[in-house]
């Protein structure tokens, strides 16, 4: 849940609290060389001896404020159920690059070193209210489980009387402890939401009422980008419950009392559409035109260039070269859209929903109703799953647009077929990757051109003046540790008005499949085994070579098989992390069965490791689905499989039983965990049934290459 | 009119007789651990017993459950075994989706003490779990089967 924090001074000024406000770079800043504005968030022990930390953070059940928790409990010295953490209501603060939002599996990596420091910071400032109080000296008390003791026995000071003194004196500089005393932090610590989720108690976003609420169920144009021309409402107004059909941007809204009166209304709305420029197009035309792509050599917008392929390439004794292409992948989390409007009696809105940025959803609110964001009040909801989907906005004008129209209350939903069938997907990309091979079977030059879509350009629209180029096309491939000798990357645009968004792990995702599945075709014409080629081309760097042959090792590579079973390996960098998995896999009546999984993460340093656990079976095996399963097929503009039925992810009887994870933990800077497990999985499953079949698997899904 | 056993209560359903199961326990009795994620009882985010069995109430109308007892995860007080499972395993992430899994789990321990792995496919083939959590719901049913 989310609180207010409004004016710091107001939040310094509780009675007996003591607060302390820290911040963080901001990363993206030094990079783009905007204007730093540190992202910053706020400590407070109060008189009731309970801890709370303020920040911008989202929790998704990714275990960020769990990590968070820990952090702060083993610095301070305070038991974990003793700590809250909360999302704080959007305002300048909590902004990094001038809006608040979660993203880039920074959630633990961009905090560990303040969260230690003001953690720090707080037991030296209440150790020495307490010594103060007690009348000895400082140096001589320390925190354990919340109680202050001097010489192994409890002091007559409570936590809360300490923090009430603190609060009157300067904060305390302290050190932070050795992360090898910490008892929660590295440990086996429960996740703090996973009690209630057990017993079916989180509000999500559809949960969620008002008083005097109604339900609003959009029927957006099934063309993307289209909208409603007219409609006979006839057989919806006949529906019990409905009271009226409001038009929205992007088509209409049913309006009813209860949800199930506004779909049945829903379903029953005849809705003419306006006719669009997209309303001939195809995933075949889009594969057609993004295949064409790679060949303009004069619109490729270079990413990285070192040596000079063209020659390699020219004067290699032989090349080698394949062409690659992914679908446009949903998102699909279990909870469909849902936001929830209140026009207040200020003329502004109150607005529920599971954001992930929220100032974006804030901004979009106010300028959907005309008024001034400042009259926008924003509260993050539990989330039904993100991956990427709660950072867009496409909810919420339509959403505004009907709470003003009917000037109460109103739930404002998606079904399943808006939100698999409305987009916002990971792009569709292809890739062409040709090698130059010297006469001793080196590789000596390696050229990779992607073409698709700009994500960046769909995401933000006007993101990417045409001619520059969108990193995430490019995705891992710019920044590889591989050297294989001259190297270019460069990528042609090849819009679409197909919505896209930030899928989990991004460019990763494709490029990464791209790249790996290349590696093992290259391996195969070098007569190579694909880990000694992987580690050839990493040869200089040790620490990659670490994570190959750890991932190696875990997944029994070269080891002796079960017939009919093959294993492939992958690795991909992504987020600050290094991750290389195995995984085993064999075909069965014509379907993949995969057996084992094996991975390899180097995040440098892991604060929970069972959710961090948790989070790379999760990443690999929605890796694993995506790769095998899924792709949004598109005919007359519009998404034809719009439910589980026809977008077909991963069940339990197609996982693997269990993913050995095994963590590599060194002194370099702490890596995201939520995305890196995710690239690795495609390809490595695609290199598998290589291995298996001899055909290599150069269109996703795999279930349809296999098919075809 | 419909009468159930809710939860052990003898209850009169007031929705409309093709109002599907899901609907009425949400917005008639304001129970919201059963989720909406499909409407097609494809994903199993509204998994809930009817006469012990695990049911998708989104696509069964209420009219058709005239004297039929429904159990919901709210009945389950926490200390049900799958519930523990779940919590040992620490099972959730988003936790959408764990009531249904958790449903389904249950009446498949009710009817068969000691689950073969294959028995776990074909009982919980039928819930999604986008965040993938499907290995540690795995672990968490043969645990709560030893309990």
């Amino acid at each position: 849940m989310n609180k207010p924090m409004i004016d710091r001074r107001a939040f310094l000024a509780t009675a007996g609290a003591f607060t302390l406000s820290f911040a963080v770079p901001d990363a993206r800043a030094q990079q783009t060389g905007a204007p730093a504005a540190p992202w910053t968030a706020y400590l407070t022990i109060g008189a009731d001896g309970r801890v709370a930390l303020l920040s911008p953070t989202t929790e998704m059940g990714q275990g960020t404020h769990t990590a968070h928790a820990a952090i702060i409990a083993d610095e301070i010295g305070v038991p974990l159920a003793a700590v809250s953490v909360d999302t704080a209501l959007p305002s300048d603060p909590f902004r990094r690059g001038g809006a608040m939002g979660s993203g880039g599996s920074a959630g633990v990596r961009a905090w560990w070193g303040a969260l230690r420091k003001v953690g720090a910071n707080a037991r030296a400032s209440l150790t020495a209210a307490a010594a103060e109080r007690a009348g000895v000296p400082a140096a001589e008390v320390t925190i354990e489980d919340g109680l202050f003791l001097r010489g192994g026995k409890p002091l007559a000071v409570t936590l809360g009387e300490a923090a009430g003194i603190a609060a009157a004196r300067p904060v305390v500089e302290g050190e932070p402890k050795d992360p090898k005393t910490y008892r929660h932090v590295g440990k086996a610590t429960p996740r703090v939401d996973v009690p209630a989720k057990v017993r079916g108690e989180p509000v999500f976003s559809q949960d969620f009422t008002r008083p005097g609420m109604v339900y609003a169920c959009a029927v957006p144009s099934p063309v993307y980008g289209g909208d409603a021309d007219s409609w006979d409402d006839a057989a919806t107004l006949a529906v019990k419950g409905v009271e009226r059909v409001v038009k929205i941007p992007n088509g209409a809204a049913v309006v009813a009392a209860t949800q199930w009166a506004a779909m049945k209304g829903a379903a029953a709305l005849k809705v003419r559409w306006k006719s669009t420029a997209i309303d001939g197009l195809s995933s075949d035309a889009i594969s057609a035109a993004m295949h064409m792509g790679l060949d303009r050599d004069a619109e490729a917008i270079v990413g990285k260039a070192e040596g000079d392929v063209a020659a390699a390439l020219a004067g290699a004794a032989r090349t080698f070269s394949a062409d690659y292409e992914v679908p446009y992948l949903c998102h699909a989390p279990m909870e469909p859209w849902s936001v929830t409007v209140e026009p207040t009696a200020d003329g502004g809105l109150e607005i529920w929903g599971p954001f992930q940025t929220q100032d974006r959803n804030r901004n979009t609110a106010a300028k959907t109703a005309g008024i001034v964001p400042e009259k926008v009040i924003l509260h993050t909801l539990m989330l039904g799953g993100g991956y990427g989907r709660r950072l867009g906005d496409d909810g919420t004008p339509g959403a505004v647009v009907v709470a003003m129209a009917v000037k109460k209350p109103v739930k404002f939903f998606w079904r399943r077929e808006e939100e698999i069938g409305q987009g916002w997907y990971r792009p569709a990309q292809v890739a062409r990757l040709k090698a130059a091979i010297d006469k001793d079977g080196k590789v000596v030059g390696l050229h990779v051109r992607t073409a698709g879509p700009s994500m960046r350009d769909s995401f933000s629209p006007g993101g990417l003046p045409k001619g520059e180029l969108d990193g995430s096309s490019v995705q891992t491939l710019t920044d590889t540790r591989y050297r294989p000798g001259a190297y270019r990357v460069d990528w042609v645009r090849v819009d679409q008005a197909v919505p896209m968004a930030p899928w989990r792990a991004v460019g990763a995702t494709q490029n990464g499949y791209f790249m790996e599945a290349f590696v093992d075709e290259l391996a195969r014409e070098l007569k190579k085994d694909p880990v000694a080629l992987r580690r050839e081309l990493l040869a200089q760097d040790p620490r990659a070579l670490k994570v190959i042959d750890e991932a190696a090792k875990a997944g029994d590579w070269g080891k002796p098989l079960p017939k009919g079973h093959a294993r492939g390996f992958a690795y991909v960098e992504s987020y600050g992390s290094l991750c290389a998995q195995v995984v085993e896999a064999s075909l069965e009546g014509g379907e993949v069965k995969i057996h084992k999984v094996a991975c390899a993460l180097d995040c440098a340093r892991v604060v929970t490791p069972d959710g961090a656990r948790n989070q790379v079976e999760g990443g690999v095996i929605q890796g694993l689905s995506s790769g095998l399963f899924e792709g949004i097929e598109i005919a007359g503009g519009r998404a034809m499989n719009t439910n589980f039925d026809g977008y077909r992810i991963m069940r339990m009887h197609e996982a693997p039983h269990a993913v050995t994870t095994v963590f590599i933990e060194n002194g370099e800077t702490i890596g995201g965990v939520g995305e890196p497990p995710l690239p690795p999985a495609t390809p490595a499953l695609v290199n598998a049934l290589y291995a298996l079949t001899g055909k290599p698997i150069r269109k996703l899904p795999i279930s349809a290459a296999l098919a075809g | 009119m419909t009468t159930i056993t809710l939860n052990g209560k003898s209850v009169t359903v007031t929705s409309e007789p093709d109002t599907p199961l899901l609907w009425v326990l949400r917005e008639e009795f304001g129970l919201k651990g059963a989720k909406y994620g499909c409407g097609i009882a494809q994903c199993g985010a509204c998994t809930v017993h009817v006469g012990g069995q695990a049911v998708r109430s989104c696509a069964i109308p209420i009219g058709d459950l005239d004297g039929q007892a429904v159990t919901t995860i709210e009945s389950f007080d926490g200390g049900h075994r799958v519930q523990k499972a779940w919590i040992e395993a620490q099972v959730p992430q988003c936790g959408f989706c764990q009531p249904g899994q958790i449903m389904s789990a249950a009446a498949l321990l009710s009817e068969n003490k000691a689950p073969s792995d294959a028995d776990i496919d074909a009982a919980m083939a039928g819930n999604l779990c986008r965040c993938g959590t499907y290995p540690r719901i795995r672990a968490a049913i043969k645990a709560a089967a030893k309990a």
